[in-house]
């Protein structure tokens, strides 16, 4: 028995160690890739070899990479804040007041998250062109709203719920007004799970790549949609595309370990904590 | 005590919200839709557009679009592969995850974020790199260990292997929700289940599959919704083809709209039936969602 359990338990570490390996070679091998010289990148038996930055210096003064950089920073940073700000108004009157239909209205704004992007991508375009806004920051800030607010609203709205009623109650007594208990005493004490919705709203805006690859162009493109700068039809460029892979990933990366805690919340919109 | 004084409060946190959620998505939603009446196509002037009532849905569905069919039909059956692989490959690391004493377990659970959190298209770029014929990684593998030598992305195999990058992007997704499924099970069935004898197999059969309904399900519609809309991987790694061989239905509306056409009319009918069945399997997800929060 013992030694069953034993053999059960070597093979679960192999087992881990092997979905682990999977899961993680990809991304190693993005990385190390763009300290590769050219000819390290056609021989695929190379493990050990000389790093370069060749590749990073490269983009960044052939391929002006920081211009992109900038845009999808302004380009996220105004969604999160627009979505955070209207989502989380929304969040707190959903979790604190009771009205008619008030459920009715809370599953149909989740359901907006929904549309997809390619249905999206139509009439934004043509709007879009209609006013003249194409290939601008903010019609890519405009369209994430369409994701990012619902989202925000069901996951902010779990973490106001949690926060007990009597905290308030005891402000409104001493004479806080409605708006001044959300501001002074309601949002500080939310402050950590705000933080995770903004950080879980900067990662789906920095990804995502069908909206931004057809309603900008030039002057607004943001970092996901110039990689295709490198699938030029004289053959790719894999050094370099490495370097720009490395540099918009390694963000995102960085705060999903952030918000590693609360991910699983985010994902499934708050229905598992 | 919703008094009148109450409900203004309501108001003015919740009607900025509606009201932007109106004029930007009920509003586009709408558009399309009007769009998809008409013979609009690129570089046409707007008010030269002809109203063509339900003509581009007849078609659609008369088979006067057989690319329509195909990438319906491509599209229906990649939702329920992937879906239904990633789920399997999911239960089972969570199931591997569940052992007592696994060293630094945390730190481990961190690394599977790793595929999902980097952005769709770099997924799709170092996978493209890793499937090339000639100095791609897999390659070099097979033809040194086994002489054979596959063309990944060639008409036979392109499905399948968008498929694989797929089940590698989002089984840790399965995967950490399955296991934070099992974090949440209450202990007392188990002990029950103890007292009465039961093997693994049957506590696993019995007890834990029942109790994991709820995630389970979620967890399937969550990814079914987001399979349907897939666009980001196919375009970096085959743009739909060879042939329409991974044209699924996001890239077959692009290829009508922006990369070979310009039939906007048309491909706004295309969008609108894609619209509709993400709206079928969201109200799916929410009727489902409502009855797992009145719960808890």
């Amino acid at each position: 028995m013992r030694r069953s359990t034993k053999i059960f338990e070597v093979v679960r570490f192999v087992l881990l160690g092997v979905v682990i390996l999977f899961c993680i070679f990809p991304f190693y091998y993005m990385v190390t890739m763009s300290f590769k010289q050219r000819i390290d990148i056609i021989d695929p038996s190379t493990w050990i070899f000389k790093p370069t930055i060749s590749n990073y210096i490269k983009i960044i003064f052939e391929k002006d990479i920081f211009l992109y950089f900038k845009n999808s920073l302004i380009v996220v940073v105004g969604t999160t804040i627009i979505s955070c700000v209207l989502g989380s108004m929304a969040a707190y009157g959903f979790a604190r007041y009771r009205f008619r239909r008030k459920e009715d209205l809370a599953f149909f704004i989740l359901s907006l998250r929904m549309f997809p992007p390619m249905a999206a991508v139509i009439p934004f375009f043509i709007l879009a062109t209609f006013i003249g806004l194409l290939d601008t920051h903010l019609i890519l800030i405009i369209v994430y709203l369409t994701f990012n607010i619902p989202f925000t609203m069901w996951i902010m709205r779990g973490f106001f719920e949690e926060i007990p009623k009597e905290i308030e109650e005891a402000a409104m007594i001493d004479g806080a007004s409605h708006l001044k208990t959300f501001t002074k005493v309601v949002l500080p004490l939310v402050a950590p799970g705000m933080a995770a919705t903004v950080v879980l709203c900067f990662i789906q805006s920095w990804n995502e790549f069908a909206l931004a690859l057809f309603l900008t162009s030039l002057k607004a493109r943001t970092l996901p949609t110039t990689v295709t700068f490198f699938l030029a039809a004289r053959g790719i460029v894999w050094g370099q595309l490495a370097a720009v892979s490395t540099i918009t990933t390694l963000p995102v990366i960085v705060f999903a370990f952030l918000v590693q805690k609360n991910l699983v919340r985010g994902l499934t919109f708050g229905a598992l904590k | 005590m919703p008094g009148r004084s109450e409900r203004r409060y309501v108001y003015l946190f919740i009607l900025p919200t509606f009201i932007v959620l109106l004029a930007v998505v009920i509003f586009p939603m709408v558009f399309l839709y009007y769009v998809s009446l008409t013979n609009y196509e690129v570089g046409m002037q707007w008010g030269n557009k002809i109203f063509v009532g339900a003509e581009n849905f007849m078609r659609l569905f008369s088979g006067g679009d057989p690319e329509f069919w195909q990438s319906l039909r491509i599209t229906l059956i990649f939702v329920v592969l992937s879906t239904g692989i990633e789920f399997i490959f999911g239960l089972g690391i969570a199931l591997l995850f569940c052992g007592k004493n696994i060293k630094g377990k945390s730190f481990l659970l961190s690394l599977l974020i790793i595929p999902m959190a980097m952005t769709p298209v770099v997924v799709g770029l170092v996978w493209k790199l890793l499937y090339n014929s000639e100095y791609g990684l897999l390659n070099f593998l097979l033809q040194n260990l086994w002489g054979v030598k596959v063309v990944w992305l060639g008409y036979s195999m392109a499905f399948v292997s968008v498929l694989i990058v797929d089940i590698w992007e989002w089984t840790p997704f399965m995967a950490l929700i399955i296991y934070a499924g099992f974090q949440s099970l209450p202990a007392e069935p188990y002990e029950a289940g103890l007292v009465d004898g039961a093997t693994n197999l049957q506590t696993f059969r019995y007890i834990t599959l029942p109790l994991l309904r709820p995630i389970i399900l979620l967890s399937l519609l969550l990814r079914s919704i987001d399979a349907l809309k897939f666009f980001d991987l196919p375009y970096v790694l085959t743009r739909g083809g060879p042939g329409s061989s991974t044209e699924f239905l996001s890239l077959h509306v692009y290829r009508q709209t922006f990369a070979q056409t310009g039939w906007i009319g048309r491909a706004s009918a295309t969008a609108t039936i894609l619209l509709i069945m993400v709206v079928v399997l969201s109200t799916i997800l929410i009727r489902f969602l409502r009855r797992t929060y009145k719960v808890t």
